[in-house]
């Protein structure tokens, strides 16, 4: 019997951005910290497997479980969800003691993301790995909110355009094999120099050329398909407007919606909060990075979006 | 035009058809910018972004603008009387701006000023949006429209001035150029 445990809806937001080091595992972190001061209850999930460090964040220094017992001992993710310190956040922790993390059987993958689904809780935040392994990607399309973190630097962008450009492609991928046209989108890029493809939206726009019923499949997904960017590690005014450029550029060239959800400043007290492995959100509940980060929280949750402008940022010293 | 056919124009913009001018004009400069300079944005995604392309781009944006400052000059119009003011002018000032050789920002201030012209009154009678009477008169040249636009602007406003259009408009074009 269901006990109206679902009858609530929960939302599952994922972290990722392909550069390691934007500080994917501290933006979930905080938001998750965040959302459980208001009340909510929120189960944080590590999937960077080859590089867990989530639960350092939250200051618990050995989990008692992790995705290990999972993976191996066959547990459910239920009874591997560990408390961390603070009342309504649990943790399942990514350490892995021996398992290669990136020969996951398929099945198993099937299983964790079934029972991600089922967990009973208002928020679960998934925290990926750097990289654009099919696997982060297929946990980052799991969720209702896809959320990249990235910083005003040409690499990190370069990178988080390569990540959502992969997911995006592995969407219509998995979207056209529904409907049975499994090999539609390789073929096409195979021949692309036949087709004249040079860029993304081309194979976009051939594949809509196609047929009205392939049209109708791809308007339909490219409708819901929305990635949300967080601008970290800013330092400037100027560099605040990189987050508005960034959504501009996905949308006009990429072809899809993009939403800026926010920035957070540069501040040398979050290293020193994390080397005392405390978290941030409750040790300095009134800097500026977590009134930022409180503000991009409840964008997120209401799917709004900022604007900034040049004429309120660009000289503006942070 | 109904307002529905502005949407694409909002949605060049990348705004949502309730924005508000201040807001049209924020978007216009921030995406011109973005698409006519290179920055570290457009640099990390550069074997996406075709030169045609970006061209294309541009031109939607200055399109965009172009129309919807049209459209909000309609709607401030609407409740206004397009009618243009008499104005005097005295021979000496006359004399002095049949005389003028060059026409600067500044120039073109201090004549309307002398004139005792408002720019709100010329931006009901031209439907030309208010804003760009004030950078043309402060050069503010990246915030200015293509060159295009820009002329028929300029004509406009000497027009209403009783100046020579395309005298006043080929000189200032001049230093619109130069500038940039
Ligand atoms: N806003 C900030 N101000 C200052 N330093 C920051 C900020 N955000 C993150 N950092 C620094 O960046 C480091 C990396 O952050 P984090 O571990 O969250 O990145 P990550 O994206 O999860 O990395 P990985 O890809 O390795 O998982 C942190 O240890 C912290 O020192
Ligand atoms: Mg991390």
């Amino acid at each position: 019997m269901n006990n109206g445990a679902h009858d609530k809806k929960c939302e599952i937001w994922a972290i990722g951005g392909g550069k390691g080091g934007t500080g994917k595992s501290f933006v979930t972190s905080s938001i998750g910290t965040h959302l459980a001061s208001k009340g909510n209850k929120v189960v944080l999930i590590d999937a960077d497997l080859g590089g867990a460090n989530l639960h350092t964040l939250l200051g618990v220094s050995k989990p008692r479980n992790s995705l290990t017992d999972f993976f191996e001992k066959k547990a459910s993710l239920n009874d591997i969800i560990v408390n961390c310190g603070m009342p309504d956040i649990g943790l399942v922790s990514g350490t892995l003691s021996s398992l290669d993390s990136e020969n996951i059987k398929y099945a198993q993958k099937l299983k964790l993301f079934r029972q991600i689904k089922a967990i009973d809780t208002d928020y679960i935040l998934i925290d990926l790995g750097a990289g654009s392994h099919n696997n982060t990607i297929d946990t980052f399309l799991l969720a209702d909110k896809m959320i990249v973190v990235t910083l005003p630097e040409i690499t990190a962008l370069e990178n988080m355009y390569h990540f959502i450009k992969n997911v995006f492609f592995r969407k219509l991928k998995i979207i056209l094999s529904a409907h049975g046209l499994k090999d539609m989108i390789q073929d096409v890029w195979k021949n692309r120099d036949v087709h004249g493809i040079k860029h993304l939206k081309d194979v976009v726009e051939h594949l809509m050329g196609t047929s009205a019923h392939v049209r109708d499949i791809i308007e339909n997904e490219l409708a819901s398909f929305k990635i949300y960017i967080i601008l970290n590690q800013v330092r400037s005014g100027r560099e605040v407007m990189i987050g508005s450029s960034v959504k501009s550029v996905c949308l006009k060239f990429l072809g899809f919606d993009a939403q800026y959800a926010g920035h957070i400043e540069y501040d040398e007290s979050v290293l020193r909060c994390i080397n005392k492995r405390l978290p941030f959100m409750l040790t300095h509940p009134f800097s500026h990075v977590a009134k930022e980060i409180i503000k991009l929280t409840e964008n997120l949750k209401d799917g709004r979006q900022i604007t900034v402008t040049a004429d309120k940022y660009a000289n503006r010293r942070l | 035009m109904p307002i529905e056919d502005y949407k694409k124009y909002f949605d060049a913009l990348e705004l949502s058809s309730d924005a508000q001018l201040s807001e049209v004009r924020n978007s216009y400069l921030h995406l011109k910018s973005l698409y006519s300079n290179d920055s570290i944005v457009t640099s990390a995604i550069a074997y996406e972004l075709s030169e045609e392309k970006r061209h294309e781009i541009l031109e939607q944006v200055e399109e965009a603008y172009a129309k919807l400052a049209d459209f909000f000059t309609n709607k401030d119009a609407d409740t206004a009387v397009s009618e243009k003011p008499s104005f005097v002018v005295d021979e000496e000032l006359k004399q002095y701006m049949s005389g003028m050789q060059s026409f600067s920002g500044k120039m073109l201030k201090e004549i309307r000023e002398k004139l005792g012209v408002n720019l709100k009154d010329m931006a009901v009678f031209t439907k030309i949006r208010k804003q760009y009477f004030e950078d043309i008169e402060n050069e503010r040249f990246s915030a200015l429209p293509a060159e295009v636009y820009l002329r028929g602007y300029i004509m406009e406003y000497a027009r209403y001035l009783s100046l020579d259009p395309e005298k006043v408009a080929n000189d200032y074009i001049e230093r619109y150029r130069t500038a940039r």
